[in-house]
């Protein structure tokens, strides 16, 4: 993974066209750039159509976007570390200048740029069904790999699937068996095959991917193409590249360059050097523990994002991590590690569950007698029975309900029936008395006919009234009533508390955000000593190669021809 | 003859099971999936591990939720005598040295050839260096209360 893993193909072709707007100019360095007059922007990035609206986008996207939807592009590809190392990070700090067709880089500039040069430019080259499973094609790609694809789905995947490998296997093995076949076949026509250069060349080259694939055990698996695959079995002209092409290789990494990548990568990710690190305290670098949140603080912090997310506290920890929201969540990653996680976890649904008791035995418990009387009033008629209407009704929660019991319903029921048989004076004079036991607390004037206090909704009197007469009889009784009483009120303090609490919170958020700063300036310093020294390194390399190669012609030439040694050297010169 | 106790005259359960309701559910409906789950491809021990683990799991969350004090007696009782909970665990769990047990077969020491304890049972300081573990009762990779 440490290794560049892709050289591009797209050297030989014309590069798209621009999207209108956009003017390609030359710099005076020989780079092309391109220069939009309308938005007053300009880049080293090619912008495509897709990209128009945002030009600096990170160069990944274009080259996939150009996909068939049967290319997968998803986590568990084999780009999905690829993608997730040199993500946006990595470009936006320069524009990346691989697209550009015949280009010739100027020699200090290797360095990073190498990586968007490496851009993969896989394209499907040919599908084939699999023998019983019918929806299902193999897909190959230019680069040798391959990947299912299903037809009728839309989905596509590099790890092949448990129920389509059988196939996958079985059409290898047909495959093979028809490769032996032709062979044979070709023994025969032996003449022709010698004029035919090129033919010879591709099957061997097939042979040689075929093996190396017989040999891999993870063919089925994802199939990482490194550049010593493309090396091995991509088309031919690029070997013939010279000691250019040599320079490109990636350089070996030692120990310090995997500890310096995985910081970086580590940073990219928001993780503390903790969390990835080996344990050698003193190679972390300054800062990335000593930011101003105090432990207290992360676990605050949070707390807040489990209480922003409105978890239920009752859930448990797997199911939320499984969920996954909070993990998007900046906040996330103020703590180091997932036992600390779980353990603030822990603490938080704790405090909550005693805050929602503590709010339930506040509250007044809700009546399970109005939800029912409501069903009454709806479907309740003279004509039906108790056992036809428990029957009809029996799906509605109401009916359902096990807080009132079956009997208690049907006393009610019956109760509700004969009601409605008396006249309606008798019904009127009832709810008049009804509403004159209520104490003045509960209803007074500036009670309302939507909030009406639960002893009057859970009364038959008040329900067995038809609502058109109940509710002017209630408003016209409500405007005769005094004010409600003076209640004792205890909220100042609770005030307090609250504008207390509010003010920590802006105070521990305020601090996220200068470490969120922090973090980032020390990423970006970082990215940049990385790419000098990587440069650095290249150029390096690239001395030592030229004095290698001077060296031997300068022998070889001193010993041949030795008159014409000056020469030679200049010669070997203005070849290196 | 005893009254034959239906959804519809059954006792309400103590105030609080609905809070938790959703997550009994979610845990009885894995449990469902995991007993219909194909046992192809498995080895035969293999097939109750799901059963175990999900019910250590849920037994494990009633019993957390109860020693935090954040479901009352009255519930937590109800959900041991409704099955809910593994009361025989709870009691194992109770015990110093059993504080994590994953399963009581790990510790029926009679039906073993040696009589001793399952190998989940022991320390992970014990077990010789980079060996790891898993049980065949259960799945369990290690449930020693010192790990």
């Amino acid at each position: 993974m440490l290794k560049s893993t892709h050289r591009p193909q797209n050297v030989g072709q014309s590069p798209p066209p621009l999207p209108p707007g956009w003017t390609e100019h030359k710099a005076p360095t020989g780079h092309s750039y391109y220069y939009n007059a309308e938005l007053k922007k300009s880049t080293y990035t090619r912008p495509t159509v897709q990209t128009e609206s945002t030009p600096a986008e990170p160069a990944f996207g274009s080259p996939w976007q150009s996909y068939p939807p049967g290319i997968p592009v998803q986590a568990g590809s084999p780009f999905g570390p690829f993608q997730q190392q040199y993500g946006d990070g990595f470009h936006r700090a320069e524009p990346a200048i691989g697209f550009q067709s015949g280009f010739t880089r100027p020699r200090d500039g290797r360095g990073h740029h190498d990586r968007a040069r490496h851009q993969p430019q896989d394209r499907p080259k040919s599908k084939h069904a699999i023998p019983d499973c019918s929806p299902w094609l193999l897909v190959r790609t230019k680069l040798k790999r391959r990947f299912v694809y299903n037809s009728e789905t839309n989905e596509s995947y590099w790890r092949i699937p448990e129920d389509v490998m059988k196939g996958v296997v079985e059409f290898d093995r047909i495959e093979r068996e028809k490769k032996e076949a032709r062979e044979r076949g070709e023994d025969v026509s032996e003449t022709l095959k010698d004029t035919k250069q090129t033919e010879v060349a591709r099957t061997e080259e097939q042979d040689g991917s075929e093996a190396a694939e017989d040999v891999e055990s993870d063919e089925y698996e994802e199939v990482e193409v490194t550049d010593e695959e493309d090396d091995l079995n991509e088309n031919p002209t690029k070997r013939q590249k010279t000691e250019e092409e040599q320079v490109d290789q990636p350089v070996d990494f030692n120990e310090d360059d995997i500890a310096y990548q995985l910081a970086a990568m580590g940073q990219e990710y928001g993780l503390d050097p903790g969390e990835y690190g080996d344990g050698e305290g003193q190679e972390w670098e300054e800062g990335a523990e000593g930011l101003p949140l105090t432990e207290e603080d992360s676990a605050a912090l949070f707390k807040d994002l489990l209480s922003d997310h409105n978890l239920n506290p009752f859930s448990t920890w797997d199911k939320i991590i499984d969920e996954g929201r909070i993990i998007d969540d900046d906040r996330y990653t103020v703590l180091p590690n997932m036992k600390a996680r779980r353990a603030v976890w822990d603490e938080w649904a704790q405090d909550k569950i005693r805050d929602i008791r503590a709010k339930k035995e506040k509250e007044v418990k809700k009546d399970p007698r109005i939800p029912y009387f409501t069903l009454l009033e709806k479907y309740a008629t003279p004509k039906l029975y108790w056992q036809e209407f428990k029957r009809k009704y029996k799906k509605e929660s109401e009916m359902r309900d096990l807080k009132l019991s079956d009997k208690d319903r049907e006393k009610w029921y019956r109760e509700y029936i004969s009601r409605l048989k008396l006249s309606s004076s008798t019904l009127k004079s009832d709810l008049s008395v009804l509403l004159k036991s209520l104490p003045l607390s509960e209803l007074n004037r500036s009670s309302q006919l939507e909030n009406l206090p639960s002893a009057l909704l859970s009364d038959l009197r008040f329900v067995s009234v038809s609502p058109s007469v109940r509710d002017e009889l209630i408003s016209a009784y409500i405007s005769t009533l005094p004010a409600a009483p003076e209640p004792t009120d205890l909220s100042e303090e609770d005030q307090t508390v609250k504008s207390k609490e509010a003010e920590e919170r802006k105070r521990r958020e305020k601090a996220l955000q200068a470490r969120a700063k922090k973090v980032e300036e020390d990423k970006r310093r970082q990215q940049k000593e990385l790419d000098y020294g990587k440069d650095r390194l290249r150029e390096e390399e690239e001395q030592i190669q030229q004095a290698m190669k001077f060296g031997k012609q300068g022998l070889l030439s001193h010993l041949e021809t030795a008159p014409e040694h000056g020469t030679e050297i200049a010669n070997g010169n203005t070849q290196a | 003859m005893p009254p034959i106790r239906s959804a519809r005259n059954r006792k309400p359960p103590p105030e609080g099971f609905e809070d938790i309701e959703d997550t009994l559910l979610e845990f009885s409906n894995k449990m469902k999936d995991a007993e219909n789950a194909p046992h192809d491809g498995k080895k035969r021990h293999e097939m109750l591990w799901p059963i175990f683990q999900i019910r250590h799991q849920r037994t494990r969350y009633i019993w957390d939720l109860y020693t935090k004090d954040s479901i009352s007696k009255q519930l937590y009782d109800y959900l041991l005598k409704n099955g809910y909970a593994d009361a025989m665990l709870i009691a194992k769990w109770k015990k110093t040295g059993y504080e994590k047990l994953c399963c009581l077969p790990c510790i029926q020491t009679k039906e073993t050839n040696f009589n001793a304890t399952c190998i989940c049972r022991v320390p992970k300081a014990r077990l010789t260096e980079g060996q790891t573990v898993q049980c065949v009762n259960c799945g369990c990779r290690g449930c020693a209360s010192s790990d």
